[in-house]
This record gives structure tokens, sequence and C-alpha cells, in this order.
């Protein structure tokens, strides 16, 4: 095989790669923050899903990096699978960066072959009868996509047709491909010096939000507002004892991480191989087929989906609380103490406490009013004033409120709803729930003069007055009486105390305008 | 290159080819907005005299062949080629039908190997071979048989790959250009604006990010970027989503200035200082733009829609204005792409506070970008009215209550839109500004911790 001989002596020649600029390594930052966002497009009651944490984080490291003089590259290991590279910001060399790369060519056994290609690399057979091993050299004359055609001093083979234990054993790697998605800047320097280096960079698989824990008062008159700052961390990439910060608000994105780069599974396909006894069918075509696959995210286990559980007792005072402080028109909040946001895990933190909180508690119906069978149902909601004066007064960033009350000896969910971002100074109001013990039902009877008539009756099952607010919604109706009637959000709004265990009614007609 | 040697030289010693010996070729990548490079290789090619098939298996593996020129001095193409049968086991033995193949034989017992020849007579779900003068199934028993081939077909190849005959005056080594439009190659800006609210200043650094998907690495390329819309070819950036996009933000102004950057036509090109190598799979940022203490100021816009309700007050937007022109702005062009934003927390640290995309914008323009909502400042649109005056003329009054939980006074565009080129306002609590048809703006500077009302009676159709 004098041919294939003289391939291999010419590939040598041609194999002598250009010389790269040395590479320096950087295994992990010496400190680290980490600043989480909380997923633009989640509403405020909806959960997080631990498995696909739409919200992103702001990661910065710093970093101790010794460079050679002259050109180098160097190499960031150990940031988040879901950085966003064009995101990455890179200070502290002193004459700067010329160009940051992310190489994201996987090493798997198909890019292994596929970058092979032409390269001589060893065919290692193993005799099952004798347990010999036989190595031979062989040259790949197939890219991946098909399977593997390989010559050998033979002649031209195809890997694992022939019924063989047999594989390819490479004397390297090929330049280019790297185990996980690699951050790389180039830089120059006059000296070999070591820098102390800042990384940032947006990565996705990151999540937050707060979670409320109100406890009325037996008289029901004040709350106890407890609030735990929650954050998720969807990344394989865990971060020790760092800064850790959460930003409320909205916050407009236009770029989403690019999928994680999966290398592709190696096909291994041979000749149809189809017997005197095998079925001639299609199928048989490819019916040796050996997927191997390194795609480490498809064999991954996935975390257990989240357990739904209410939010603990509020403890006493916590030991540490966030900090709120002000970010142009965000609201940071920083965890006073460096805290481990561990890979694929979730961490709580308080956020904010206010012990005694004034509240109101109303009935509250959407009505109809041309159409009342249509009206919503009787919600019951809790209302406050988010001032100091009501014991409030700081920013609420949106999440879940879990609502606890005390009866027969112990403590009892009320009700849960949700918030959305609340600012100081404006209305809190929480819907909690249907009501069961306030009902309100709708008739219709003749009046004087023989027009008809709507008449609400609420009936309050409760042994203590309550508060009853009918938001009547004319649809394009004059509703009569109306002018009489003060209004909510441009909707005349019927408000009436209902006696404990009594009655209220309130009768109106609608005209066409 | 290695590739092209082994493939024109090594394996199949072409009969006309007397094998090209390729250096390091010179490599210009021309890269468009638009998942669009326009590569030409330059290599030096040593040309028999008359005609000969010259190889091209590294060119990228999206390679549109339909644009492939080869340009070199006494150099005419008779016919360009572009092979897609992939060389694979099966492809290998339905070639070898009617031809001669070795197999070797392995007793699962002893080990022993037994060596014959056989014809391979057809390959249709099954191999037959005729070994002797008797016809066989292959691997019928089951047992390993090792099947060796004496060479691999012509025609059959590991990749796509790009042949061209060319008819030489001469023979000796000359410059040949291979060029060819590919996808696969993309590039856009990314922006890093540090704003510093108190001193009404940005500081900007401005990045080229090109990506490369082609399956092909591009080794010590002189690189060009090419700012501006290519036609034709879909997929363009701006088109992605399709979908209804709110207008922008009051305060973009289209700029008049040229800058001083190189051009052609309607675009603006951006070379690399340095040849680099652009790898498959690679992401790549170099820095074109650097400036620092540029003005910027921040805005907040409400947009209502329609006139309608809302329960609950909502957040205005964060706007932040900037303008790209020489007198106190970025001084240069800016090529589309994602400005993301950063502000500075007590502790001195930068955070990110938002980000969003810019078309191509020209010299001199002013911008202004939505990079998020204001947590402090709401606004709640309520129809407060709505009269039936005569046939189908309507009148709705509209309130609008502002607030704002900031220690500073702060200015909001308030726009109602949805006025259908048709709607008059009959009454307002302040005067407001038609910017269109569809909407008029209020400007209302809400007080430090205070509430702020605009109220409007608008005649409208419906």
């Amino acid at each position: 095989m004098g041919r294939a001989i003289t391939a291999w002596l010419l590939l040598g020649a041609a194999a002598a790669a250009s010389a790269a600029p040395p590479v320096a390594t950087s295994p992990g930052p010496r400190a680290v923050a980490v600043t989480v966002y909380r997923a633009p497009l989640r509403g405020a009651g909806q959960a997080m899903d631990l498995r696909w944490l739409n919200g992103f984080a702001l990661v910065t490291e710093t970093r101790r990096i010794s460079i050679p003089a002259g050109e180098s590259d160097v190499r960031f290991e150990g940031v988040a699978g879901g950085i966003l590279p064009e995101s990455a910001i890179v200070t502290g060399f002193p004459a700067g960066v010329a160009e940051k790369n992310q190489d994201a060519w996987l090493l798997s056994p198909a890019s292994l072959l596929d970058s092979s290609l032409g390269r001589r690399v060893h065919l290692r057979r193993t005799s099952l009868a004798t347990g010999a091993v036989r190595e031979t050299e062989a040259v790949v004359r197939s890219g991946a996509q098909g399977a593997v055609v390989l010559e050998t001093p033979d002649g031209i083979e195809a890997l694992r047709c022939d019924g063989l234990r047999a594989t390819l054993a490479y004397d390297g790697v090929p330049a280019g491909l790297s185990a996980k998605p690699t951050l790389s800047v180039r830089v120059r320097s006059p000296r070999a010096v070591s820098a102390t280096v800042t990384l940032s960079y947006l990565a996705s698989g990151f999540d937050w939000q707060a979670d409320y824990v109100a406890d009325l008062a037996p008289d029901g008159a004040t709350m106890n507002l407890f609030a735990w700052l929650t954050l998720a961390n969807g990344d394989e990439t865990g971060f020790r004892q760092a800064d850790t910060q959460a930003v409320a608000g909205r916050i407009n994105r236009s770029s989403y991480s690019p999928s994680r780069p999966q290398a592709p599974p190696l096909v291994l396909r041979c000749w149809p191989s189809g017997t005197t006894t095998s079925d001639l069918e299609e199928k048989v075509f490819e019916r040796e087929e050996i997927v191997v696959t390194s795609s480490r995210v498809m064999m991954e286990m996935m975390p257990p989906p989240p357990v739904l559980m209410e939010a603990p007792p509020p403890p006493p005072p916590p030991a540490m609380m966030a900090e709120q402080e002000e970010l142009g028109d965000l609201k940071l909040y920083r965890i006073p103490e460096r805290v481990t946001v561990a890979a694929r895990s979730q961490k709580q933190v308080a956020l904010l406490r206010r012990p005694s909180v004034k509240v109101d508690s109303i009935y509250r119906q959407r009505v109809n009013a041309s159409n009342p069978p249509y009206s919503g149902k009787v919600m019951r909601v809790l209302v406050a004033e988010n001032d100091s004066a009501s014991g409030l007064g700081l920013p609420l960033p949106s999440g879940k409120v879990a609502v606890f009350g005390a009866a027969a000896g112990r403590r009892i969910l009320f009700g849960s709803g949700t918030l959305e971002d609340k600012a100081v100074g404006e209305r809190v109001e929480i819907v909690t729930g249907a009501a069961s013990s306030v009902t309100s039902t709708f008739g219709n009877r003749l009046a004087a003069g023989g027009a008809g008539e709507t008449e609400i009756v609420v009936a309050n099952s409760n042994d203590v007055p309550i508060r009853y607010e009918a938001e009547l919604d004319p649809g394009g109706m004059r509703l009569l009486p109306g002018a009489e009637l003060p209004s909510r959000n441009g909707r005349p709004l019927w408000s009436v105390t209902v006696p404990a265990n009594g009655e209220a009614i309130f009768r109106y007609r609608v005209e066409k305008p | 290159m290695r590739s092209l040697f082994l493939f024109s030289a090594g394996l199949f010693g072409l009969a006309a080819s007397a094998a090209a010996q390729p250096e390091p070729g010179n490599l210009a990548v021309t890269i468009y907005n638009q998942n669009l490079a326009l590569v030409q290789d330059t290599r030096q090619l040593n040309l028999p005299a008359g005609r000969s098939r010259q190889e091209f298996p590294n060119v990228s593996g999206q390679i549109s062949p339909e644009t492939v020129t080869l340009n070199g001095q006494g150099v005419g193409i008779v016919e360009q080629n572009f092979d897609f049968d992939l060389l694979s086991p099966s492809k290998l033995m339905e070639k070898a039908v009617g031809e001669e193949i070795t197999l070797l034989r392995t007793n699962p017992a002893t080990g022993a190997e037994t060596r014959e020849r056989a014809k391979v007579l057809a390959v249709n779900g099954g191999v037959i071979l005729q070994i002797g003068n008797r016809i066989e199934v292959l691997r019928d028993d089951g047992l390993p048989v090792r099947a060796i081939f004496d060479r691999v077909p012509e025609n059959l190849r590991a990749r796509p790959t790009l042949s061209v005959t060319v008819e030489s005056a001469g023979a000796g080594a000359r410059p040949v250009t291979l060029s060819y439009l590919t996808p696969g190659m993309s590039w856009k800006a990314d922006y890093v604006t540090l704003f510093d609210e108190t001193a009404g200043k940005i500081d900007v650094q401005g990045w080229v990010t090109l990506t490369n998907t082609t399956g092909t690495t591009f080794d010590n390329a002189d690189t060009l970027l090419v700012a501006g819309e290519i036609g034709g070819r879909g997929g363009g950036y701006d088109s992605y989503g399709g979908g209804y996009r709110p207008p922008p933000p009051p305060g973009n102004r289209p700029g008049t200035e040229t800058p001083g950057r190189e051009s052609l036509g309607d675009f603006l090109l951006y070379p690399l200082k340095e040849r680099t190598t652009i790898a498959n799979q690679q992401t790549k940022q170099v820095s074109f733009l650097d400036v620092t203490g540029a003005a910027g100021r921040r805005a907040y816009v409400f947009r209502n829609s329609w006139m309608g309700t809302l329960d609950q007050a909502a957040s205005a937007d964060t706007v932040l204005q900037f303008s790209s022109s020489r007198d106190q702005g970025l001084g240069d062009a800016l090529p589309a792409g994602t400005v993301r934003v950063y502000m500075k927390d007590k502790r001195g640290n930068a955070q990110f506070v938002g980000e969003n995309r810019i078309g191509h914008t020209p010299m001199g323009s002013d911008v202004a970008i939505t990079t998020g909502q204001a947590f402090d400042i709401k606004v709640q649109p309520v129809v407060e009215k709505r009269e039936r005056m005569s046939g189908d003329r309507w009148r709705t009054t509209m309130r609008y209550s502002l607030s704002n939980a900031r220690p500073q006074p702060a200015t909001v565009d308030l726009i109602q839109a949805g006025l259908w080129g048709d709607v008059r306002i009959v009454d307002e609590s302040r005067k407001s500004t038609r910017r269109s048809a569809d909407e008029t703006m209020w400007r209302v500077t809400v007080p430090a911790n205070g509430e702020a009302t605009v109220t409007a009676t608008f005649d409208t159709r419906y």
C-alpha cells in the first residue's frame, strides 16, 4: 500500500501547525459577586420553575492572572454555563484586551472524529477468543456524519461493521476543541506581569422573587409582614462566598442566551446487513446503528420539581436581612454577608419585615350592572397603605403573599394572593380568595312607574360587621342613580358596612345613554 | 489545507492534477449583518499546462456553491463541481457492486484469520457476494468478517467538496483567488454603557461581535465588517419575530453627520486592525468604539395605547437618551446591535440596569432607548366618563394619575395613543402636543415624593 504510506508522510509535513500564542489559564475566581434579576415576563403570581429559570444574573469576578510578555491568550474557566458571551466585560489587563473569544466547539466522540479527518489514528482490535490486542495505524477517511471509514494498511474498511471489537485511539486532542464553552481574551503585555482582572458577564438560568408571609393579628386590624428573598441558580456553576444581590423592578431584555451548544452524537452506520433469515424491511438498513452520545445535558438528572410549600412561620427578627438601596430606577437588595449560591439550588434570605402594619379587610365584587348574573365573585381583599404611618413605607417587590391567622389555637392559612411591584405611597391590595361568609344575590323588581330595577342583596353571616364594595360596571349604559355614588377607577362604587349577621340592599336602574 | 493536500495528492492521484502545493492561503473575509460572509481565499497554486482539476475541501461547510468564482493569471474555468455525496460504509459497499473486495474471516474460537477475495454482486437490504463459484450473503452467520475495499470510489467525499477544473495557459505556480458567499457568519454590535445619572454622562465601549457557525475555521483572516442591510436574503437583523413592536419612545431623531470611517456606498466598513483566526463555533469580539464622558440623560415615558382603565398604576418606562453626534455625543455612526446599560451601586460596583436594541444609527442622531421600567414612577389611566353625543360620536374623559416615590422631581412624557386621526381633544387640564395623528403627549413634572394629575376629554368615534 505504497499510496497510503505516501499520504501519511505528506500528512506529517502538513500537520505542523502555525505557532499559536501561549495560553494562560485562570481556573477560577478569587472573589465573586452575583446580582440576580427576575425573569422580565414572569407575572407576580407565577411560580419559578426550577428546571427552566428565565431570569438572569450579572456575575462579576475578580481573578489573579499571571500573563507572559508579548501576546497571550487568557482562558477563563469556571464561568457560568449560561454566559451570554457578548456581554462579557474584562478590565484590569495593563494594555487592554485585543479581542474576546468564546469557543463552543465541544470535544465529543463526533467532533474528535470529524477533526481527525485525514489524520493518522490507531485502530485497536481485541480478539474475544484469545484476548490478544492488535493495534494498527489507520487514516480517517470520512466525516462523522456518515460513519467511520478508515484506510488501514490492508485497504479501506468501515469501523465496527465486521463484528469485531475495535476502537480508535487518537494521539491528541485536535486544536480548537474544548470541554465546555470557554471564554478567552487575547492580551499583550510588554513584560510578564501578574494582574488582578475583573470579569463580568450576564448569564441566563437564574431567577428570584419575593415571598411574603402576612400574619394577621387576632383583631384583624394589623398584620406582621415578613418576606423572603428567594433566589434560584439553575446553572451548573455555583458561586462560593459570593457578594449576592437581587434587583427588583422590570428590566428590558433584548438578547437571550443562545441555546447551549450540544455536541452532536456520533452515529455509526454500516452497509445493509440483511441476511437470509432477517426480514428484508427498510428498517434492516439501519439495524446496526450505534449511537454514542456525549451530550451531558441529556443524561443529567434534572432536579426534582419544586415542592409547593407555604412559607414557614415568620421567625423571630431574622439574624440577617437584605439591605435595600437605590439603583437608578430599580431597587437593589444586598445580602450583607457573603453567601454561597450553589449550583442548581434555591436560597432564601430575609428580605424585609414590618411587625405591625395597619390593614383593612374588605369584601369586593365587580358587578356587571346591565347583566348581573355575569358579575364576578365576592372576593376577600386585604388593603394597606404603603406609608410609614401605617407601619409600612418601603418598596415592595412583586411576589406571592400567604396570609395566616390564628384560629382554634393554631396558625392557619387564610388565603394567598399576589403583589405587583409597589412603590412607597401606593395602596397595597391583596386579593386573598373568594368569600364564603358574605354572599350577594341579584334580583329584579318592578319599581314605581313601571321601570325594571335591579336589587343587590348582600348577606353577612359573620358575627362582626364587614365592609362590602360593589364596583358597578355600566358596560356602556347609564346607571341610575349614578351621580351620587363615588367612583373607583372610573366605575361607580356602592360601598356599605353590612351589620353582623345582617343584610344590605342596593337598587339601581340602567338606561340607554 | 491539509485535507486538500491529502485528497488531491496522496489518495486519488488524479489523472491530470499535478497536485497543487497549497501554501497557507491569504484569507480575506467580509462579514455582513445578515448571516452572510464573502470569503476570498488566495493561494499559490502550482498548475500544469492544460486541464487540471483542483479541489477545495476546506471551504465553508455552508458555502453557496453557485456564488463561487476562481480568478488567476492565465487560468480559465472549464467547470465547477460541488460534490455532496458523502463517504459512508453504505455508499462504499454500493459503489463496490461488480468489483472485488477482500474478506478476512476471524474464527471466534481460535482467533485464526483466513483471507479470500469476493465479488460484490448486489447491495439490496443485504450484501450478496460471489466467492469463487459460491454465492453467499455477507455475515449471514453473524460471525466476524472484515470487508476490505481496495480504494475509496471517486466522488465520495468526507465533506461536501468544491472542485474546479481549470485550463491553464502555462505550467507554474501563481496566486489564484477563490471567492464565494457563505451563510453561517454574522456580526452585530454590542455597546457597554456606564451611565452616571448625577453627572449626566455616559461612557460607551462598542464591540463588534462576530459569530462563525459555518463548520469551518478561518485561519489568520483579514477581516472586514460591513454595516448595512443586504437585501434579498431575508432573515435580517430586525425581522426576527416580525410581530408588532411599540413605536420608539420620544427623543429619537436620525442624524445627518458623516463619520470619519471608510464607507462604500450605503455601507460603513469596519476593518479589523489585525488578522485574526475565526474558529468554528466561535463568538469573537473586537473593540471599535471607546468614548468617555458623552452626555446622557434619563427620561420617563408612559404610553397608554388605547383609552382604557388600568386597575393598578403601572410603571413608566425608563428611557436613556444620548446622541451620536460629534458635539457632546458618541461622535460615530452606530451599527445595529444591543446597548447594555450599567450603573454603579452604593459600593461603586457596576450593576446591569437594562438593555435594548438599536438599528443602524447614523452619526448625529438623537437616540432614546427604553431600558426598563421605573419602580417608583407610576401612572394610572382611568376612563372617568363615556357619553354618547350624537350618532357615532362619543365623549371620553380620561384621568391620568401620576405618582413619584423618588426624592427628586421626575418629568414624564405621558402619551395617549389610539387617537386614529379623527379624535379631537375637547378639553384638557394642561396643554398637550399632538405628536402624530395617533398620539398626543403631555410633558408632566411630578414633584418629589408627590403626585400629579392630568385630565382630558376626547371627542371620539365609537
